[in-house]
């Protein structure tokens, strides 16, 4: 039995793995945008949870994904503004904050999905958006499913993190952002308002992980289940650190753990005699290894953790 | 009234005797009280909402006081179950095989309180464990599977590797074979019962090696894998409720193991004869907490009639499937 899968399963394997790693790199992306503003965003994996209720939430009561999209877009940006009312208007420990909305995260839409869709109707399905093949592309071999066969959301991500790269770096605003992240005391003398950056740059993070759980419910599943985020918002915070805090390189590494995760699928049983938990810490010790691999001259924005105080000396 | 000190220790040698009666009799007069505490949400559509929903039959039918903890990690078991039997609960349920270190700890602490591990390893003086036959269901529906699949591949999807899903594989293999000696059984663990997107891609992967009947066995995970069977028009197996009545265009046949009626049983024992420190064992025979559901229009009357006297046989003990 040859230890990889067979050749056609290879398109499978692809467009597998680029389905796990969407969620991932929306949460990825916000996160980059917030720690390049000065903030550690740990609550992602609560915002994409936020974001995941929102989506069915906003689904299931107007009948439209499109209005789940938005729901959740906003409710994820609403949680940003309170980690940010917390880290930054509050000067709370930013990890601690972070956690916190993790948990208040993971308490509020268990509650509230019970309380809308009852305990019996628990998992309602919603509609969502189907996969949209992109004519003549979507019948290449190998890539075409992977990424010409796919739903609206995946086709957006990339889009967005070429916008995102472009604001970031070749705009005023971007630059304001990323200083307020490496020296928001300088930027504060040439006058940014480095409390305000961050504000905005944390609704703007907390948007782009609740995509990532828009396109769990919207896209993949069309329901609601506590706890779908299930660890990829804390996956893609080691995709941010692999991508070196860029944001094709954290979209990239999440690409990258998404595809040892549908490896992972696939060489269990084509290597049934192994035991399946080696398939199973793959992709974590991928990260680990990969993490060693590049770590040198990774360097995150100088003032992330820290808070920042105008009166301060 | 003056207490003196003769008089105190009078009244104390008196009562001391009366209180322990009061204390042994207290779980046989029927007060029961009990609580059960769950590894998951009870909203999982599976193993711990049958849990909570068994409480609430319990207290309508047999007018018990009840109580439930929900979604209790591994290392707060040993607290939450002492917590319950400090209060004065007479049968704690820890609802699952991970709960039995947890409650072989706090049993010898509080030796009057009866505990109950559901799927337990094994019992103690006043620890009862209850469990399925788990391997009989997922044989028949192996053979279920062998006669009804087209591409003579199937796949079975396991969260985690212990004693239930090994029966459960091993009975399911050993069912497929019988019908399809020639066939393949896929088995996937996804490593979480409650991962929906993870469940979804790994039905997708058996699928996509040519899988056409799907068996997810985890928590909220088995809707993102019946999502995908009915995506790809593929056939799939449902586990612990009829779940042709939710997803009716791509379920064939439940193994509907009961967890609700098996702790309504169990519980209604404790009430009537009480329980002893023993595995109480629900098999066909018990066809309120073991049995299947419906079967899907499709399937021939003929198979259906195989599948009858498959079961027939295994509830008589001619044909015993003896788990991994």
């Amino acid at each position: 039995m040859s230890f990889l899968p067979d050749i056609s399963l290879i398109a499978v394997l692809l467009a597998s793995g680029v389905r796990l790693a969407t969620p991932i790199g929306f949460a990825a992306l916000g996160g980059v945008l917030a720690e390049r503003s000065g903030v550690y965003n740990v609550g992602l994996e609560g915002m994409m949870l936020w974001g995941a209720f929102g989506a069915a939430a906003g689904t299931y009561l107007t009948g439209s994904p499109v209005a789940g999209l938005v729901a959740g877009v906003l409710l994820g940006a609403v949680a940003g503004l309170l980690l940010a009312l917390l880290c930054v208007g509050l000067a709370v420990n930013q990890l601690v904050a972070g956690i916190a909305i993790n948990l208040l995260c993971a308490g509020l839409t268990a509650f509230l999905a019970r309380a809308l869709f009852g305990l019996a109707g628990g998992g309602t399905a919603v509609s969502g958006f189907a996969s949209l093949p992109v004519p003549y592309l979507s019948g290449l071999p190998l890539i075409g499913t992977a990424l010409f066969n796919q739903d609206p959301l995946v086709y957006m991500l990339p889009v967005l993190v070429a916008v995102v790269t472009i604001c970031l770096y070749r705009t005023q605003a971007g630059l304001r952002l990323r200083a307020a992240g490496e020296s928001p005391r300088a930027a504060d003398s040439a006058g940014v308002n480095v409390t305000a950056v961050r504000y905005v740059s944390l609704a703007l993070s907390g948007a782009f992980a609740a995509a990532g759980g828009c396109h769990l419910v919207l896209c993949q599943v069309y329901i609601f289940s506590e706890g779908m985020s299930a660890g990829k918002g804390f996956i893609a915070l080691a995709a941010i650190i692999l991508g070196r805090w860029h944001p094709v390189g954290a979209v990239v590494a999440a690409l990258f753990f998404g595809l040892c995760d549908a490896l992972q699928l696939q060489l269990q049983f084509s290597n049934p005699l192994v035991p399946y938990q080696i398939f199973l810490i793959l992709p974590f010790a991928a990260s680990l290894v990969a993490l060693v691999w590049f770590n040198k001259g990774a360097r995150q924005p100088a003032a992330t953790g820290m808070v920042f105080d105008r009166e301060a000396r | 009234m003056k207490i003196t000190r003769r008089g105190l220790l009078a009244t104390a040698a008196l009562a001391a005797p009366a209180l322990l009666l009061a204390r042994t009799g207290f779980a046989a007069s029927g007060t029961l009280k009990a609580a059960i505490v769950m590894p998951g949400a009870i909203t999982d559509h599976g193993w711990s909402q049958s849990g909570y929903e068994a409480m609430g039959v319990v207290t309508e039918k047999l007018g018990i006081e009840t109580a439930y903890s929900e979604k209790v990690a591994q290392p707060d078991h040993v607290e939450v179950l002492s917590d319950y039997a400090r209060r004065g609960f007479t049968h704690v349920i820890g609802h699952g095989g991970e709960f039995q270190d947890a409650i072989d700890r706090v049993a010898a602490r509080f030796t009057d309180t009866r505990f109950i591990v559901t799927n337990g390893l094994h019992a103690a003086d006043n620890v009862s464990t209850a469990d399925f036959y788990f391997s009989q269901p997922a044989y028949v529906l192996g053979f279920l599977a062998g006669r009804l699949s087209k591409s003579g591949k199937v796949g079975l999807i396991q969260a985690q590797k212990f004693k239930f899903t090994n029966d459960t594989l091993a009975g399911f293999e050993a069912g497929f074979k019988i019908a399809r000696p020639d066939g393949a059984v896929f088995a996937t663990w996804t490593g979480d019962w409650d991962d929906v997107a993870k469940g979804k891609e790994a039905a997708l992967n058996q699928i996509a090696q040519g899988a056409d009947i799907i068996w997810p066995t985890m928590d909220s995970a088995t809707q993102g894998a019946l999502q995908a069977v009915r995506e790809k028009g593929v056939k799939a197996f449902g586990l612990y409720y009829d779940a042709i009545t939710k997803w009716p265009d791509i379920v064939l046949q439940s193994s509907i193991l009961d967890v609700k009626s098996l702790i309504v049983a169990l519980l209604t024992t404790a009430r009537d004869e009480g329980l002893t420190g023993k595995n109480y064992r629900y098999d066909f025979n018990n066809p309120d907490v073991v049995r299947l559901g419906t079967f899907a229009s499709e399937i021939p009357a003929d198979t259906a009639a195989e599948v009858a006297t498959l079961m027939s046989r295994i509830r008589s003990g001619q044909l015993v499937i003896e788990p991994a």
